[in-house]
């Protein structure tokens, strides 16, 4: 077992993949090309970690372009110039369900839960959230432009969300009592993925088998019935040499984005096997950007009340048991920056594959068109806060005007919403609970 | 493809698509005597596009067309005669025959009647008798002149033609019916890759009670000490509301959990409705597998859709948990329905016929689209090989292998764990495995290294491998053929050949697996006593009720509809129920003691349900309470389905001849407004006599009923049909279609039309010539019961249904052997199928080891 965080390179070398070899998997930039003069393609990500933060580790002291990174945030320091923290911003959501439950099903909806049998802490019980989520409406409108158009409009990626349909681990929705499961299982989403190419090129490669077994098949039958076989082996050929072409056509095709990527081998769905998980998960991330299958997706760690155990870190006890601990418990306190810090990690590795990941079309790097949208479901853990939730932006999706903490006075986290819409070219006057957005998007952002 | 057996819409002359490309590739020689064998639909939907209806205004039908109808049915366009020769004996008349057919016959028929492209291209093939041919040549032929040729020319060319290639015994001795090599079909595909997953997931068992299992617990999970009830329930239709589900069961929080499996009866695509209004969860096919999970009770959410293709003659195992759970809110009252709506049927809760009250192993049903195969012989053979085809194989070895690496892998190293496992010695025991059992025997060491170490080899990933070796075995020619297998012992290709043959599969129960590695079918008696413990499967039930549809040609599930003014209350919902009762009379004769062939004409119950007894009357009323009742169910109406169970109906000797005047027959044997005696005709002629109708060359539509209102059906169809060119064939078909005419086009009984009373007499002149008249359906009935030729249609229908082969091919007395058994055993189905697949699995075989 790992217990240190995969580098890109060892996850490349794990894959039994060359530097050299790299550059190609991952297509790095061809020089000679313009840049393109068509509009860009914007893209959103949403990252989930759980339980709160601790919050002086880390918000910057200091607003504006000269802000301070916290220790929780040291893992961004290279990207601080296409970051934005976002103080202030809280989920005023009320209603039904414990803090937990509005945390992530109102995090990315802005509206209430409907009424159900989900009983959590001391609130009343609450179902699934009543609208759509952010991220599907986004999706829902790219699909409507030809040109935002992609294979699947968004995409959802889990890292061991538990197998388990409820309030606390679905944050994103396709409308009311509709939750999207994430995909946890890096094999399933390459499968979601790759899936029908994968299969071809293995059958590719079966092949040549198959019409040789047909000849020591044919031995055993009569002349006279072997007329069928005949007709089938041509079949099995015909589909042989189409397929050689077709992988030829697409090796060609490799260095634009449409490479299938290398998987390792064997990896289990268990809690130490996190950390590899969440670089499986973020590699075919980047690489569905970068072949344009989505331009929207989440990514979500674990759930609300979420409770890996982070061995690999030295720390045995579950996230969400160590998130209810008092601030004065020293040792919880360091463990629970320590874990923050850890996701920070996985913000800042995706950061990093984006930003070495050329547009197909030349025009700078993946990250430059996306932005991450770091954020949590509770402000604090230990008083389930909703207020500050964490929001940190990396990267330029959006258009905003990055490189700067701000700090908003206590703002409904609808108004953060209804800016995304607008920075994705789809505006709308309200979004989730009208109550919440009668100011309209934030100031200052861009 | 579904024209062989598609009555009922206005179909389009020509070929089926599916039929059409291999017509040119095979020669019928053999299957113009078969029933369901044309490619061509019924007649007068044919004629359509030729003549459209306002053409028939006057009930002369153009001369030219109706001629060319009238040569075609029998001959080709040209066969002029020479002029009446004068005495000779048989053998001459033979050679006469012969010359009279060299010289004017041939060069538009072909040599040896395999007829001529350009001129007449159809074979001269057919089971008309001499006097039947003579008497045609002489009306008909020559073309331009009929009257040229009759008298002893004629019948000179009729014998000539009908002993040289015309007659199935010429036709047998010219070219013997063969076995023929053929791949799997769709259905044969879907069974054995079901029991490929069985073998190593485990196989069903045979359970009597039907229902599904509940226990209901005083708490909101499963715990001993909280049980409370323990009970088989009818069906899921519950609305507890705020009262709890039973004694001792606090209202506000509650667990049941429903376990039992699903036994479809009808294979296809299947809507699964789950209604409730608490957490619930649905597992179908297997326990992990979840179908439906609602976890979360959330307002609003409370109806569940999900479509999947399952195979009858299966069992998949259901559960369903529900949970009210204790809340500081209001609680929802607590309800739950499962409901589905089966192939062809309407919504409606799943009747307790179709749960057994015991969880069977998980099961594998194909969902990947297979298309349809040839059908141009009256059944299914696997001898199209096509891409569409072949990328289907492709596709289902996917979707198998997910499963296979998702479930049964696991599994089995969960069971293994303590085994060593040194260079993946489980994944290949687990491979090898599966691959014997899918190449119906074990692996020599070459086959092995093929299909399993080089693809182990080529990847670290074993869910990679899995993948490879299963893309490569359902391929494989080893699979996709079950009958090359003469490298196989004795017994090993003895039990291919009952799987093949009882279950559309490959043997993969446990028991057969053991008489194989025994070599304990190894002669005939054995084989025969391996049948004997086959026939009662579940999987031998679901292909005979299919045979059964499809001799009866109500397989289809496509729709029936009726004029809502003349047939108030004929709906879809009637339609379900009635193929339901169809289904249930099938079961009923065939599997009851008797088993008793002669029950299909004569039982005179049925099933029926309210609804139906409501539309039909008296003799449709229920005469006991439902077979699987269920008094202790609080079963209440929660979503406003009707839910009718099927009950067995009255005896009523006056207007019921078992499946033969089944409304769901006469009813797809009818038009919308109007029955068809031709459709019925045709139908008798050929699935229930066995016999053989060319079809038309040209179409006709039938005559408007309403431009003749003062004639009965009978009347019209008589008048559209007397013209002699088409009494070639309407003698045959009319005679046997106007006996049902005592049944409108949904099935009722009915005594006038239009005023006049029903004529229902009818005749129909056997193989012989022996010319029997009926007064009505009841005198055809009891005729059926004893024509020779009803018997041998219905063992030869059976034989090639369940063998997929010619039985000619397994001795040219074959076919009369098994009828005489039949007959003598008193007609008992059961053991006819049981004969047949011995039959089968002792045929001759070859061996011929593999090099």
């Amino acid at each position: 077992m790992m217990n240190q965080p995969l580098s890109r390179r060892d996850f490349l070398t794990k894959l039994g993949v060359s530097a050299a070899a790299a550059n190609f998997l991952f297509s790095l930039p061809s020089l000679g090309w313009a840049a393109s003069t068509s509009a860009r393609k914007q893209r959103i990500v949403f990252l989930f970690s759980p339980n709160g933060v601790i919050p002086a580790h880390f918000w910057p002291e200091k607003v504006g372009r000269d802000f301070d990174i916290k220790r929780i945030l040291e893992p961004l320091a290279g990207f601080k110039d296409q970051m934005m923290t976002l103080h202030g911003v809280c989920n005023k959501i009320q209603g039904d369900g414990d803090g937990h439950m509005r945390g992530i099903g109102c995090l990315l909806t802005g509206v209430e839960l409907f009424p159900g049998d989900i009983q959590g802490g001391s609130d009343t019980p609450a179902g699934w959230s009543q609208g759509i989520s952010i991220d599907q409406y986004l999706k829902n409108q790219m699909q409507a432009v030809p040109e935002k158009q992609t294979r699947f409009g968004s995409l959802e990626f889990g890292v061991m969300v538990p197998d388990r349909a409820d309030t606390w681990t679905r944050m994103s929705y396709a409308g009311p009592n509709q939750p999207v499961a994430p995909i946890s299982d890096p094999y399933q989403m390459f499968d979601k993925l790759y899936g029908q190419s994968k299969n071809r090129e293995l059958l590719a490669s079966v092949l040549d088998d198959l019409s040789e077994d047909f000849r020591r098949v044919e031995k055993m039958i009569s002349s006279e019935d072997r007329r069928i076989l005949e007709e089938h082996v041509a079949m099995v050929r015909s589909v042989e040499k189409e397929l050689q072409t077709e992988l030829e056509q697409s090796k060609k095709n490799a260095d634009v984005g449409h490479a299938i990527p290398d998987m390792p081998a064997n990896v289990e769905s268990e809690n130490d096997n996190m950390p590899q998980i969440a670089k499986m998960q973020i590699e075919l991330l980047v690489n569905s950007f970068a072949a344009d299958f989505a331009r929207v997706a989440t990514y979500q760690i674990s759930n609300s009340v979420g409770n890996p155990r982070m061995r690999w870190l030295g720390i045995d006890e579950g996230h969400h048991g160590l998130s209810h601990e008092p601030d004065k418990n020293e040792d919880a306190y360091e463990k629970l920056i320590k874990i923050n810090t850890w996701y920070c990690e996985q913000v800042a590795f995706l950061a990093k594959r984006l930003s070495e990941t050329p547009e197909p079309d030349g025009s700078g790097s993946l990250l430059d068109n996306t932005t991450i949208v770091w954020t949590n479901e509770l402000g604090k853990g230990n008083s389930h806060t909703r207020d500050n939730i964490p929001f940190v932006m990396v990267g330029g999706g959006l258009g905003f005007d990055t490189g700067r903490a701000l700090k908003f006075d206590r703002v409904p986290h609808n108004r953060l919403l209804l800016s995304f819409a607008e920075a994705m070219g789809h505006p709308v006057e309200s979004f989730g609970n009208p109550d919440y957005c009668g100011d309209g998007g934030l100031t200052g952002l861009v | 493809m579904a024209l062989n057996y598609g009555v009922g819409q206005f179909a389009i002359a020509g070929r089926s698509p599916t039929t059409a490309s291999s017509d040119s590739k095979s020669h019928r020689l053999f299957h113009f005597g078969r029933w369901g064998v044309s490619q061509f639909s019924f007649y007068p939907f044919c004629l359509y596009r030729f003549v459209p209806p306002f053409r028939c205004r006057s009930s002369l039908i153009r001369p030219n067309i109706l001629r060319c109808f009238a040569l075609a049915t029998l001959f080709g366009v040209v066969m002029p005669c020479l002029p009446a020769w004068s005495d000779e004996g048989k053998g001459d008349s033979q050679s006469r025959g012969a010359q009279i057919y060299a010289t004017q016959c041939a060069s538009c028929h072909g040599a040896q009647g395999q007829g001529v492209e350009a001129e007449y291209a159809a074979a001269l093939t057919g089971d008309s008798s001499i006097g039947q041919l003579a008497e045609i040549i002489a009306e008909t032929m020559p073309e331009d002149d009929p009257e040229s040729c009759d008298g002893k020319d004629a019948e000179a060319v009729a014998n000539y033609i009908f002993e040289t290639f015309y007659s199935e015994a010429a036709r047998v001795r010219n070219r013997p019916p063969k076995i023929g090599l053929a791949r799997l079909t769709g259905d044969q595909l879907r069974q054995s890759l079901a029991d490929l997953f069985a073998r190593m997931s485990g196989s069903s068992w045979s359970h009597e009670e039907r229902g599904i299992r509940g226990t209901y617990f005083d708490s909101p999970n499963w715990k001993n000490e909280t049980k409370k009830i323990e009970r088989t329930d009818a069906v899921l239709d519950f609305d507890f509301a705020h009262d709890g589900p039973g004694e001792g069961i606090k209202p506000e929080e509650f667990y049941i959990h429903w376990a039992g499996s699903l036994m479809p009866e009808r294979s296809g695509e299947y809507e699964i409705v789950l209604r409730s209004t608490c957490s619930c969860k649905l597992y179908l096919g297997g326990p992990q597998r979840s179908f439906v999970d609602n976890h979360v009770q959330s307002e609003g959410r409370t109806e569940f859709r999900k479509r999947i293709y399952l195979i009858a003659g299966r069992g998949y195992p259901i559960k369903l948990e529900f949970t009210q759970r204790k809340r500081k809110t209001d609680q929802p009252p607590a309800s739950v329905s499962l409901a589905w709506i089966p192939p062809g049927g309407v919504e409606t809760v799943i009747p307790q016929r179709h749960f057994v009250s015991t969880s069977f192993p998980a099961a594998f049903a194909l969902q990947t689209k297979l298309p349809p195969d040839d059908r141009s012989y009256g059944y299914e053979r696997g001898t199209e090989i096509s891409r569409i085809w072949d990328d289907s194989t492709t596709q289902a070895a996917v979707e198998f292998s997910k499963l296979v690496t998702d479930e049964l892998w696991p599994q089995y190293t969960r069971k293994n764990k303590k085994k060593p496992n040194q260079n993946r010695a489980h994944l290949r025991s687990f491979l090898d495995e599966i691959v014997s059992t899918a190449f119906r025997g074990s692996l020599d060491d070459a086959t092995r290294k093929v299909y399993i170490d080089k693809q182990l080899d080529a990847t670290a990933d074993d869910a990679e491998a899995i993948r490879r070796v299963m893309l490569l075995t359902i391929k494989s020619p080893r699979f996709l053929y079950p009958l090359i297998d003469t490298n196989r012992s004795r017994s090993q290709q003895a039990a291919n050949r009952l799987a093949l043959v009882m279950y559309d599969s490959l043997p993969a129960d446990d028991w057969l697996l053991k008489k194989i590695s025994k070599n304990e079918l190894d002669s005939a008696p054995q084989i025969e006593q391996a049948a004997w413990s086959m026939v009662s499967d579940y999987r031998t039930e679901a292909k005979m009720r299919d045979f059964l549809r499809h001799w009866f040609e109500v397989a289809e599930s496509d729709e029936i509809s009726k004029d809502e003014q003349v047939y108030a209350g004929f709906d879809k919902a009637i339609v379900s129920d009635l193929r339901v009762s169809f289904d249930a009379m099938i079961d009923e004769i065939v599997w009851s003691e008797p088993s008793d062939y002669r029950q299909l004409f004569q039982a005179d119950w049925t099933y029926t349900t309210s609804r139906l007894a409501e539309l039909y009357g008296d003799a449709w009323k229920p005469k006991s309470e439902p077979k699987y009742a269920s008094k202790d169910n609080a079963s209440a109406k929660a979503n406003g389905l009707e839910q009718s169970p099927l009950v067995r109906s009255v005896s009523d000797s006056k207007t019921r001849l078992g499946l033969l005047n089944h409304p769901l027959l006469m009813s797809k044997l009818a038009y919308y407004k109007t029955t068809s005696p031709i459709h019925r005709g045709v139908f008798l002629y050929r699935h229930m006599f066995g016999r053989v109708l060319r079809p038309p060359n040209a179409a006709f539509s039938p005559l408007n009923a309403d431009l003749h209102p003062k004639l009965t059906t009978r009347q019209r169809v008589e008048l559209q049909t007397n013209e002699v060119n088409c009494q070639v064939c309407h003698e045959k078909i009319n005679g046997l279609g106007f006996a049902l005419e005592g049944f409108d086009a949904i099935g009722r009984f009915r005594e006038k039309e239009n005023g006049s009373p029903i004529d229902a007499s009818g005749s129909y002149e056997d193989r012989q010539g022996n010319k029997v008249q009926f007064k009505d359906a009841h005198e055809l009935a009891d005729y059926l019961v004893k024509s020779e030729d009803a018997h041998r249609a219905f063992v030869e229908a059976a034989f090639e249904y369940f063998v997929k082969q010619p039985v000619g091919a397994y001795g040219p007395d074959k076919l009369s052997e098994l009828t005489e058994r039949f007959r003598n055993s008193g007609f008992k189905v059961r053991d006819l199928i049981v004969w047949i697949a011995a039959t089968a699995a002792t045929e001759p075989v070859t061996s011929n080891q593999e090099t």
